[in-house]
């Protein structure tokens, strides 16, 4: 064929591997994260050695974002007992995807691999944001769920958290009230039946999460390129900035809904439809920002 | 299920090694920044608070100082002024006192000089009147032993009574 001597760049759905150690790949969205890491304990490091009471300019700016971020996760959790708690967590988060984000979209994504497959060469870039890959953004997540679910126990009991999902206690109330209430026959089953699906609702905080930020870093680096393809020159600018803004605000969003989730996890049943509600309208509200 | 591992390359070595990375970057931002700086942070604004307040204990102080300086300050000058008054006062009677005393003593020494002058004038007039005598006892006796002229005793008696006027 003639194209065979022409290198293909393509954007595959899932991260590339660029090395092997032993039968383990290392992909490029791996070694993003990687870098990711390494960026972080350099950071810190240098926050460290210059922390002190009278703050450095460094100092002083991670100061006005962490106040800021203290105050937003206020506003979400309405509870300073609960914000103090989860703040590490939804702030880890917010760090390690808003730095994957942005990594992804720096002009380093030139340097790659070329492979020669079936298909002719194709380019394998050294640079994929870690959040492009399933991989993390499904660990994330877990992370997420898992942690939101570990909270609840810790902070309303393993009794009350395994009632949410498996309602023993309605159950149970079919015999304590059913003289007082009759109707309880037929709530009670159903009571039981919320439970189960609020089973499947962790399930889908999984997959949503996921999918949510993998999706929306995908598909900015599938507009990069695309733009890329039509013109390399001057176009694919404004979608440069379109891609820092959404790698911004996906990190925020998945940030606030793990802060949202423990804040649920933290409520009592009774609370709960309370918190529900307040989960769907900050997932609104997000959604409205990323895709206004 | 199979397919969403296959298109999407889902590992689970990778998903761990993700983990991982993840743990280490929560791990190290809230033991090496996340906690230090919010302890640093409470703390600091603990002490701008406790500056705060002490900034304001300490006005109040100085405001009460200054109240109890100004009211030492009018007591010790109405003392003073008080004891410049007495001070003034017993002066003046003491200088009254003086006065009297001066005059008193004046008087007397006054009074003394009169009574020494009389005293005086009067021995020296008695002398005199002694001397008269003796010189009159004498002046008769030389007459009466010589013989003199009547001329003569008048001119002696005139001269010795010319003598004592």
């Amino acid at each position: 064929m003639e194209n065979n001597t022409e290198v293909k760049h393509e954007v595959t759905l899932y991260a590339e591997p660029i090395a092997h150690v032993g039968n383990f790949q290392i992909t490029n969205a791996l070694l993003t994260s990687w870098i990711t890491v390494a960026i972080i304990i350099l950071f810190v490091a240098l926050l460290k050695t210059k922390l002190r009471n009278v703050p450095g300019k460094l100092q002083n700016g991670f100061e006005i974002i962490l106040e800021g971020a203290y105050s937003l996760a206020d506003q979400v959790t309405g509870d300073r007992k609960i914000t103090t708690r989860v703040f590490p967590l939804a702030f880890s988060i917010f760090t390690f995807v808003l730095i994957n984000n942005w990594l992804g979209i720096l002009p380093f994504g030139s340097f790659g691999l070329l492979e020669k497959g079936a298909e002719g060469t194709s380019f394998i870039p050294f640079l994929r944001s870690g959040t492009a890959d399933v991989n993390t953004t499904i660990a994330l997540a877990l992370c997420a769920v898992i942690g939101s679910n570990l909270f609840g126990i810790v902070s309303i009991g393993a009794w009350k958290m395994f009632n949410k999902y498996v309602n023993l206690k309605a159950l149970g109330s079919i015999f304590t009230k059913v003289r007082k209430e009759p109707m309880i026959l037929l709530t009670a089953p159903i009571m039981f039946f919320v439970g189960m699906l609020e089973l499947v609702g962790e399930a889908a905080k999984v997959a949503s999460l996921s999918f949510r930020l993998f999706g929306n870093v995908f598909a900015g680096e599938v507009l990069l390129g695309a733009m890329a393809a039509i013109f390399a020159y001057v176009l694919p600018v404004p979608f440069l900035f379109l891609e820092v803004f959404v790698g911004l605000i996906q990190a925020l969003i998945f940030s606030i809904l793990v802060l949202v989730y423990f804040t649920i996890a933290a409520q009592d049943h009774e609370e709960h439809d309370h918190a529900e509600t307040l989960e769907k309208e900050v997932e609104f509200e997000m959604e409205e920002v990323a895709h206004a | 299920m199979e397919s969403i591992v296959s298109s999407f390359h889902l590992d689970i070595k990778i998903l761990i090694a993700q983990l991982i990375n993840f743990a280490v970057v929560i791990f190290v931002l809230y033991r090496f920044a996340i906690k230090p700086l919010g302890k640093l942070m409470s703390e600091r604004s603990a002490n701008i608070e406790k500056g705060l307040a002490d900034a304001k204990v300490n006005a109040e102080t100085l405001l009460k100082t200054q109240a109890e300086y100004d009211k030492a300050l009018a007591e010790a000058r109405k003392e003073a002024s008080d004891i410049f008054a007495k001070a003034k006062k017993d002066a003046e009677m003491k200088k009254n006192e003086m006065l009297e005393d001066a005059k008193k003593e004046v008087s007397k020494i006054m009074a003394q000089g009169t009574a020494t002058l009389e005293e005086e004038k009067k021995k020296m007039l008695d002398d005199a009147k002694k001397e008269l005598a003796s010189l009159v006892t004498s002046a008769t006796e030389k007459v009466l032993t010589k013989g003199i002229s009547e001329k003569i005793d008048a001119a002696l008696i005139e001269t010795s009574v010319a003598h004592f006027k």
